[in-house]
């Protein structure tokens, strides 16, 4: 079978926190700056110097799509992501209610819910962000990179053991 | 849009809040940012007047281009009469202050006056509030943004506050956002002080329209192309500033006691890689963070190792730091280089300025001018690590007599302790030199002695000076956007064609600071990074003003004699060693002893000295006593300052 | 005048001397290129006698981490007598 669909991954260790990423989203789809309308937020804990990116995970049984009482979001296979339909949504903000990442925004300014479209599959974010905090990425990739992440620490950790052992004979 | 952010004067005597558009006959004038405020300043101030006074004019703004998709546009501009020298007084910082204000309507505050009992404003989406600070006031630096953040319930929230040393009215306190990103210089913190103002909070989610997104995306991308394949920035993102210090100190350009030396030895614990290493440590491999918007991340965040503050976090050391805790006062421990810039980033004290005074007052004590009279007992010697953090709090706190006067700034303590104590101070205008040491650098000397709001090396340092680019490179950086065919010289010893140079980067510093972007974004530590040639593009593409590389840089030249003004009105004189563009006698007398061999045996020569100053000062239109000639007012818009145009 | 590189920015100019390997010596009028032995703990420059220690930020890329202070500190001492003896003949530099 095809595998179908990139997704966006977050490494919040290596997020530097400068937000870049809300600008270009806001300017890219509504053409202002302002972060508030960004479809991606960075969080912070200031006073540990903890810095989290928050998007849409494009939920496959989205909350979002269940709980919209007029069927105004559905999903995208081909990009593999949740989309609203604004010619159908009431406005009533359940989606925004339920989400439990808090990734679907409602702006005030225009009375519309927003959420992350990836771009039509070049996520601005991601071209933008030069440590790679945020990635998109095939979704088969995003396991294999962590399982070798973790293979290499439990290497290391045995290769240190075994230098240990070495060095108190 | 941009151009649609407005200024507020607020009155805090009265309550008055007044807010105005900018006309953009002023923007084509002033641009924003540092030039602007330097306009209001010259325009809402009068000679003479009390820098700690209610009729002082605290001015705090964004650029231009903040918060649009301009590169790294996250500098906070702050400016008033200096309590420190009594000549401009102007800091600048990183952080989320300045686009979270231009989110909010602003670019510009104008705060008059002086509140009757502590207050903080809060600025949301065009409004803005006189609130009562009275619960907040005693706070440290963070405590005030998170207790502000509390009082309004939104986390949000970006503040730029003062710490107890700006209560106290310490003549070199800083104004700070976030956890270290600080207006460091000149004592815009005891300014916030004497008003009674604590903290200036804001939130904004107003539009800022952008004239030409998809120009303005694309353009942003070749731009951090640009800026993260320079070398130095790579470096800087992966050791922070600590990386200069280390270098500088290498070749033996950093101040070491005091002045007497150009290089701290075996100072290996407090090496940038040292630094890393504890960062790395405390906080995991992934520990730089950045102001908004910036690629260059240079800010380290770390947990104090050791001692009775182990486990305290807090961000940096910048290389100020090194200077203020190691170089300077000659101490090597790493835990002393943390601990110490946690004090000053909790208290809203200068590092630079507070480590120079106590090394100052070392080198006194040591020559018995200070006795333990006067330290109260404190031996306040170099390398004594106790010493120099107990004096960090003394000065903040003004306790016992020589906090009380080491808070005064340089120029009064002198005059309090009296005997030639004067002649081992290292200012320029009533401020501290940084913890460089340019015996071997002519260019950066004259740069140091012409900056405007006393010593400084951000104002016209021209830092590529140290590597040895060839001429071609030079011509093609300095010969833009005027054309330039004086000699220019790869060699840092040399005292030839420095005086445009310096000229050049006085320009391009006050470019960016009109603009709103980090200087690591120009060309300060990078000769390839953006410039003159590059700024009117990213200004049409975000706010759809056209301007040629010309044009901007008449603009910096009218800013700058703009700031000359307002020093000239308030005593400056060329050779006065005290207010004038004039280097401590040291400069001249004591050779370097340390460092690389070329480094060795260096002193200004004061005739070349005395030659590369007439020269800057024709480039400025300036005649030989630095007074600006009638015909370059009248080529600069100026004849007829004080407009009050604004 | 000096514009044989005509057409190419700062940027490119500069790019084209980049090298890879070697770290710059950090005597400000020697600038020379040191290339360290792979995995060696310090470098010499072979110009003006420098030492300085070196760090791996990883395999092939040395950094100069401080100099090696006793070679560094003699040489500035003996820079620093030769340079007083010369001026006490010729006065000042």
């Amino acid at each position: 079978m095809e595998i179908r669909g990139k997704v966006l991954t977050v490494y919040p260790e290596k997020c530097t926190g400068c937000r870049l990423c809300e600008l270009v989203c806001s300017v890219y789809h509504d053409g202002v700056s302002n972060a508030m309308r960004s479809r991606i937020r960075i969080v912070k804990w200031e006073s540990e110097g903890v810095y989290v990116p928050m998007i849409c995970q494009q939920c496959q049984d989205a909350p979002c799509m269940i709980v919209c009482p007029v069927k105004a979001i559905s999903r995208d296979e081909e990009l593999n992501r949740v989309m609203v339909n604004h010619d159908i949504c009431i406005g009533c903000r359940s989606c925004v209610a339920i989400c439990p990442f808090g990734a679907m925004g409602f702006n005030v300014i225009d009375r519309k819910n927003f959420k992350c479209d990836l771009c039509d599959g070049d996520p601005q974010c991601v071209r933008f962000c030069e440590v790679k905090a945020v990635d998109y990425v095939d979704a088969e990739r995003i396991s294999l990179d962590k399982k070798r992440a973790a293979a290499g620490k439990i290497t290391a950790a045995q290769r240190q053991a075994i230098a240990l052992e070495l060095e108190s004979r | 849009m941009a151009l649609n952010r407005k200024i507020a004067y607020i009155d805090l005597s009265t309550g008055k809040i007044e807010i105005k558009p900018i006309p953009i006959e002023i923007r084509r004038k002033f641009l924003g940012g540092r030039g602007l405020d330097a306009y209001l300043l010259y325009n809402h101030t009068k000679k003479g007047i009390d820098p700690l006074g209610p009729e002082n004019v605290l001015l705090v703004s964004g650029g231009l281009l903040t918060a649009t998709l301009a590169s790294a546009t996250a500098r906070t501009h702050v400016m008033a009469k200096s309590p420190l020298g009594g000549m401009i007084g102007s800091a600048n910082m990183g952080g989320f202050f300045a686009p979270e204000l231009a989110w909010a309507g602003f670019h510009h505050l104008v705060i008059k006056g002086k509140a009757e009992k502590p207050v903080y404003l809060w600025i949301h989406n065009g409004k803005i509030e006189i609130r009562d600070a009275r619960n907040i006031w005693g706070k440290t630096v963070t405590e005030t943004q998170w207790a502000i953040r509390e009082e309004l319930g939104d986390e949000e929230i970006k503040s730029m506050v003062i710490g107890p040393a700006g209560e106290n009215l310490v003549r070199f306190a800083n104004v700070m956002t976030g956890i270290k990103n600080s207006g460091g210089r000149t004592g815009m913190g005891a300014v916030m002080g004497s008003k009674n103002l604590k903290a200036i909070a804001v939130r904004g989610t107003m539009d800022i329209k952008i004239a030409h997104p998809k120009e303005a995306l694309e353009y942003n991308k070749r731009f951090i192309d640009q800026i993260t394949s320079a070398k130095v920035n790579q470096t800087q993102g992966t050791l922070g500033t600590p990386f200069i210090w280390g270098a500088t100190n290498s070749w033996g350009g950093i101040r070491c006691r005091n002045f007497q030396y150009n290089q701290q030895l075996y100072c290996d614990e407090i090496e940038p890689e040292a630094i890393d290493e504890v960062c790395t440590q405390t906080v995991g491999p992934y520990h730089m963070a950045s102001c908004f918007g910036c690629q260059v991340h240079c800010r380290a965040k770390y947990r104090i190792p050791s001692g009775p503050y182990k486990g305290v976090y807090d961000e940096g050391p910048e290389y100020t730091s090194q200077g203020a805790f190691c170089g300077e006062p000659d101490c090597r421990s790493i835990e002393t280089l943390l601990v110490g810039n946690h004090l000053v980033n909790q208290f809203g004290l200068d590092n630079l300025e507070t480590g120079s005074l106590i090394a100052w007052a070392m080198e006194l004590y040591e020559l018995g001018i200070l006795t333990d009279k006067e330290t109260e007992g404190l031996e306040l010697r170099f390398g004594n690590d106790e010493a120099l953090l107990e004096m960090v709090k003394r000065i903040a706190f003004r306790k016992g007599w020589l906090g009380d006067t080491l808070a005064e700034g340089g120029l009064i303590a002198s005059e309090r302790i009296g005997k030639n104590s004067f002649d081992y101070l290292i200012q320029v205008k009533g401020v501290s030199n940084l913890h460089s040491d340019e015996r071997a650098t002519p260019a950066l000397a004259l740069n140091v002695a012409t900056a405007s709001r006393g010593s400084d090396h951000l104002r016209s340092r021209p830092a590529i000076d140290l590597y040895h680019l060839p001429e071609p490179v030079l011509r093609k950086i300095y010969s833009t956007p005027v054309p330039y065919d004086g000699p220019l010289s790869s060699e840092h010893t040399e005292y030839v064609g420095k005086p445009w140079q310096v000229f050049w980067q006085e320009n391009c510093y006050m470019a960016v600071d009109c603009l709103g972007i980090c200087k690591y974004h120009t060309v300060f530590l990078g000769a390839t990074l953006p410039n003159f040639e590059d700024w009117p593009k990213v200004i049409y593409y975000n706010t759809g003003l056209e301007f040629t590389p010309r044009e901007l840089w008449d603009i910096a030249e009218r800013c700058n004699m703009i700031e000359r003004l307002f020093n000239l009105r308030e005593g400056l004189k060329r050779e006065d060693p005290y207010r004038g563009d004039m280097l401590n006698h040291r400069y001249f007398d004591e050779p370097t002893r340390r460092g690389a061999p070329d480094v060795v045996g260096r002193v200004i020569d004061r005739e070349k000295f005395r030659k590369m100053i007439d020269e800057f000062y024709s480039y400025k239109g300036l005649d030989e006593n630095g007074v600006p000639k009638p015909e370059t007012l009248k080529r600069l818009g100026l004849e007829n300052e004080p407009s009050h145009l604004l | 005048m000096a514009e044989e590189k005509e057409g190419l920015t700062t940027a490119e100019v500069l790019r084209k001397t980049r090298t890879y390997g070697q770290v710059r010596c950090h005597n400000p009028s020697c600038l020379g290129r040191l290339q360290p032995e792979p995995g060696a703990d310090r470098v010499k420059c072979p110009v003006c006698g420098m030492e300085f220690r070196v760090t791996w930020i990883k395999s092939g890329f040395p950094r100069i981490r401080g100099p090696v202070w006793d070679v560094n500190v003699k040489i500035a001492e003996e820079a620093f007598q030769r340079k007083m003896k010369e001026e006490k003949k010729d006065g000042p530099q």
